[in-house]
């Protein structure tokens, strides 16, 4: 076919704009690995064709784990367990690893041995009686949806495989549920944040689901008397769980994560209120505030002078809707576009509430991906962007000052983990800002060349 | 010599035997759990995405294109080579297409995808999912093809489908659809085959520029890099060339045989361009066929004067030396090899270690050639190389390796920096590009330049803390 004017091509068409997108998001398998490999003293093995280990090497590298601590391995279906099934392939690798120092190895399903049946927990059931290490498989099809289903499923599947029902409570405990349903690339410094003020104020943490987390402190998860969900995209269905099954409390729910000082103040109080511990609650937000604004006093951050700029905040539920009261409040810009990588009922209304709460009318996209945030930061034309290096490309040919790069994929390399949560929080939050405007304002190009 | 009673080898020969071997199933050509290539959606994907203003629209959920998207578009196209952040189109297919099929929404996709970007081709990459579900993406495109304003091409690219090296060579293969009947032939004009823009870690643009360099000092102009950031304007007039080469063998292999079979186009197999005698030859290989051999020579005898420096000093570092060569994952082992005949050109004698026998397999046609032009390393295979985990392989091969370096006189290993064998270390990771290229004259000079940082600074102490690193601190 001869190429014609694409506005005819258009016109032509008429497709309906659903069926294709360019994602943001991972499947559920990613998700699912991205799970089990918080727990610690596992292995995981995915039974997929050799290309799913790539996303398993993602998440590992996500959790941040250890190669000389955590193997993964792949049973690498080709043609033959495609057409005969592949449990066969999968009962010879699980006891390829019988050997290993583990106490649990997680079995994670993707999208083509589900299709063709293969039953991992008949397999794992099978093998059970001669395997030293509890299996646990996951049935994960990246097609079961995005990696916040996986996550959910994949904790549904440990919380239920291990938990135990007579766990004895923990008074004044808690459990934290999906820190790494996160963009930030670097979250596990917001969870460390979070231990570290319940530390404080002497609140225990039963569980963590998941990170580092030993098998034991799964087992004992039903014991926590409270769950946190650290995520606004992931892990709401395990605290139900918890509640429903076992009596375990949710806190800290419908309100934004601790991300600026608002969110942080309103987060550290219903944690004080909850555990009777205000006093110290407020002690944290009065340090925090007086240390956030001594540094900012000494080091003069240039966010200040982008009063009122249009703003566009793209990135996970988690991230992004705490950014709006943040940007809102303490960086005095004004959002005009908030585009969300998801779209469930929980983050519209969240959102909604924030968006009434500060009377901010945005362009809100829901569920976004790719083309559509480029096709809304050229409708918008916001200033400063928050969002990723994705944005930053895709913000090209747009007259877009600053894109501060918060969440992953992220061209900053850091070694260290930053968190966003908290008081230190804010401060990396205005650094990011601060380099962007750096970079930006760094000439091109030098007018002449020295003479030595 | 190497003590053949050492519990840790597994293999010790050269080439011809590892391939004897390999092919006689003695030495069997899998990889264990732990360790697991590219699928052929990937690497079908690597080289789709070298061509300019494609969509490539991957018919499966969301999993299979995010890797691509945030590996191959964000980081490397967009971040490191200079491309425009172009689509990574998908069709997110869900528990209900399982069930029902896709094939309505792929088609509704080729639509929406051509409205959305415009582009100068869409390529249907199918996954594990549509292509277990039995969706006719061939189909499916042929017909869309009807109704958008550009060619809509499809490939079966389910993961299970095959190992990494059958999406690159199905990828080139339909790349052929886009070749349109000569209308002429363009004089001194070549394609170089083989090319992957996706970066896969066996490649860096540099070897290309180099190439590129030489070539149009002699005059010979390039149509095509396919699939090196090629447009579909210049594969349609990919025919039109009187000859194709590759800047590896290896890859170029496949398209090169099928150009010459279908359309008459003679191919140029040459090896990789490393050291003098290859690269002249690589040269040569191109120049004599469009009757340009002086030209040829008269660069080639520029070139040479020019980094005669460099070559002098090779061989005297290099020679009497036992030159261990270990490049097994990246860049792969046809570098290794292309190493090794460099190696013994300067007057080492190269040992070449851990090539596992599942790269054998997957580049026989490739060993078989090297083989042929009087290439038979010595080789040795170690037991780490076959071991379960990451971090045991790599430990235990290390192990290994120091301990086979100590067993050789006057020993300098290529590799990696990422090993600590107690000799010179010359540091070839492709990761470091204040050295590269490493083909053709400038490489010659990089590598010189390499070898003499190895030979001068080896006394100096090695990272304990790189070391703990990798190899843990026990």
């Amino acid at each position: 076919m001869e190429a014609g004017s694409i506005e005819e091509a258009e016109t032509r068409i008429r497709p309906s704009m659903e069926s294709c997108t360019d994602p943001y998001l991972r499947c559920a398998f990613y998700g699912a690995a991205l799970t089990a490999l918080g727990v610690s003293g596992s292995a995981l093995l995915a039974h997929s064709p050799q290309g799913c280990d790539y996303l398993v090497n993602n998440a590992f590298a996500a959790q941040e784990c250890d190669y000389i601590e955590t193997m993964t391995l792949c049973t690498k279906l080709c043609v033959d367990e495609i057409v005969h099934g592949g449990e066969e392939a999968l009962a010879r690798t699980i006891r390829e690893v019988k050997g290993l120092p583990i106490s649990c190895l997680f079995v994670i399903s993707a999208c083509g041995p589900e299709i063709v049946g293969d039953d991992i927990n008949a397999v794992c059931e099978m093998l059970q009686p001669e395997m030293q290490c509890r299996l646990i498989p996951i049935a994960s099809a990246g097609f079961r949806g995005s990696q916040y289903d996986g996550i959910d499923i994949a904790l549904d599947s440990i919380l239920k495989r291990l938990s135990s029902q007579d766990a004895e409570k923990v008074p004044g405990s808690v459990c934290l549920i999906a820190p790494h349903a996160n963009a930030n690339p670097t979250w596990p410094a917001d969870l460390a944040w979070v231990k570290q003020v319940l530390s404080r104020m002497g609140v225990p943490v039963v569980a963590t689901l998941a990170h580092r987390t030993p098998i034991s402190e799964i087992m004992n998860a039903a014991a926590a008397e409270t769950s946190i969900v650290l995520s606004h995209d992931a892990g709401q269905k395990a605290a139900e769980y918890l509640h429903d099954a076992h009596g375990v409390e949710p806190i800290c729910q419908g309100i934004p994560l601790p991300i600026g000082m608002t969110n942080t103040q309103r987060w550290l109080l219903a944690l004080g209120e909850r555990f009777d511990r205000l006093k110290i609650a407020e002690e944290i937000i009065s340090e925090g505030e007086q240390m956030v604004m001594a540094a900012c006093r000494q080091k003069w951050p240039v966010a200040r002078f982008l009063y009122r700029i249009p703003a566009a905040i793209v990135a996970d539920a988690t991230v992004g809707i705490p950014l709006v009261r943040f940007v809102t409040e303490d960086m005095e810009m004004t959002p005009a576009l908030v585009a969300l990588y998801t779209s469930t009922r929980s983050v519209r209304d969240l959102l909604a509430q924030e968006l009434g709460s500060l009377g901010l009318s945005p362009e809100v996209v829901y569920g976004t991906d790719v083309y559509k945030t480029r096709q809304r930061i050229r409708d918008v034309k916001p200033r400063i962007v928050f969002g990723s290096t994705i944005e930053r490309h895709a913000s090209e040919g747009v007259p877009v000052a600053y894109v501060v790069e918060v969440v992953r994929p992220m061209r900053q390399f850091r070694l260290i983990d930053r968190e966003y949560f908290g008081y230190t929080g804010i401060l990396n939050l205005f650094e990011a800002v601060q380099n962007e405007w750096t970079m930006a304002w760094r000439s091109k190009e030098k007018r002449y060349s020295a003479k030595w | 010599m190497l003590r053949m009673d050492r519990d840790y080898i597994a293999f010790h020969g050269n080439l011809e035997q590892l391939l004897g071997k390999v092919e006689s199933g003695e030495m069997i050509p899998k990889l264990q759990a732990s360790h697991a290539p590219m699928c052929k959606f990937f690497t079908t994907y690597y080289v789709i995405s070298g061509i300019r203003h494609v969509v490539p629209l991957v018919h499966g959920p969301t999993g299979c294109p995010l890797y691509m998207s945030d590996f191959v578009r964000t980081r490397e196209c967009c971040e490191i080579r200079g491309i425009p952040l172009e689509p990574t189109a998908c069709t997110a297919l869900d528990e209900s297409h399982v069930i029902y099929g896709g094939e309505g929404k792929l088609l509704e996709a080729v639509k929406e995808a051509y409205a959305k970007y415009h582009p100068d081709l869409i390529v249907i990459l199918s996954c594990c999912c549509s292509g277990i579900i039995g969706d006719d993406v061939e189909s499916i495109a042929r017909i869309a093809e009807e109704e958008v304003g550009c060619r809509v091409l499809a490939l079966r690219s389910e993961g299970f489908g095959g190992d990494f090296r059958s999406g690159y060579e199905d990828a080139f293969k339909v790349l052929l659809e886009l070749m349109e009947p000569p209308e002429k032939t363009m004089k001194g004009v070549i394609n170089i085959l083989g090319a992957r823009w996706g970066p896969t870690p066996t490649e860096y643009h540099y070897d290309l520029d180099e190439i590129e360099r030489l070539l149009h000092e002699i005059g010979i102009r390039i149509n095509a890099i396919i699939a090196g950031g090629c447009t579909v304007e210049q594969l349609r007039h990919a025919r039109e060339v009187e000859l194709n080469a590759s800047w590896c063998y290896d890859w170029g292999q496949k398209l090169g045989d099928l150009m010459q079979v279908r359309f008459g186009i003679p191919y140029s197999r040459t090896g990789q361009p490393y050291g003098l005698k290859a690269t002249e030859e690589w040269l040569l290989g191109v120049a004599e066929p469009l009757g340009m051999e002086r030209e040829a020579q008269e660069v080639i005898e520029k070139e040479v004067r020019q980094v005669q420096p460099e070559v002098d000093y090779l061989h005297e570092a290099l020679a009497g030396k036992t030159a261990i060569i270990e490049i097994t994952e990246f860049p792969g082992p046809i570098r290794a090899l292309s190493l090794a005949r460099m190696a013994e050109e300067f007057g080492a004698y190269p040992i070449v270690i851990n090539v596992h026998p599942y790269t054998v397999k997957e580049r026989m046609p490739s060993i078989k050639y090297i083989l042929e032009t009087g290439l038979n390393p010595e080789l040795i295979l170690t037991k780490g190389l076959f071991e379960l985990g990451s971090f045991r392989s790599s430990k235990e091969t290390e192990d290994e390796l120091e301990a086979i370096v100590q067993e050789y006189e006057d020993p300098i290993f290529f590799g990696n920096s990422g090993r600590f064998p107690p000799c010179p270390v010359v540091n070839l990771s492709l990761m470091n590009p204040s050295y590269q290229p490493h083909y053709g004259y400038n490489g010659i000079k990089n590598l010189a330049a390499l070898v003499k940082q190895a030979l001068e600074h080896s006394a100096l102490p090695r990272s304990r803390l790189f070391r703990g690193m990798l190899y843990g601190s026990g």
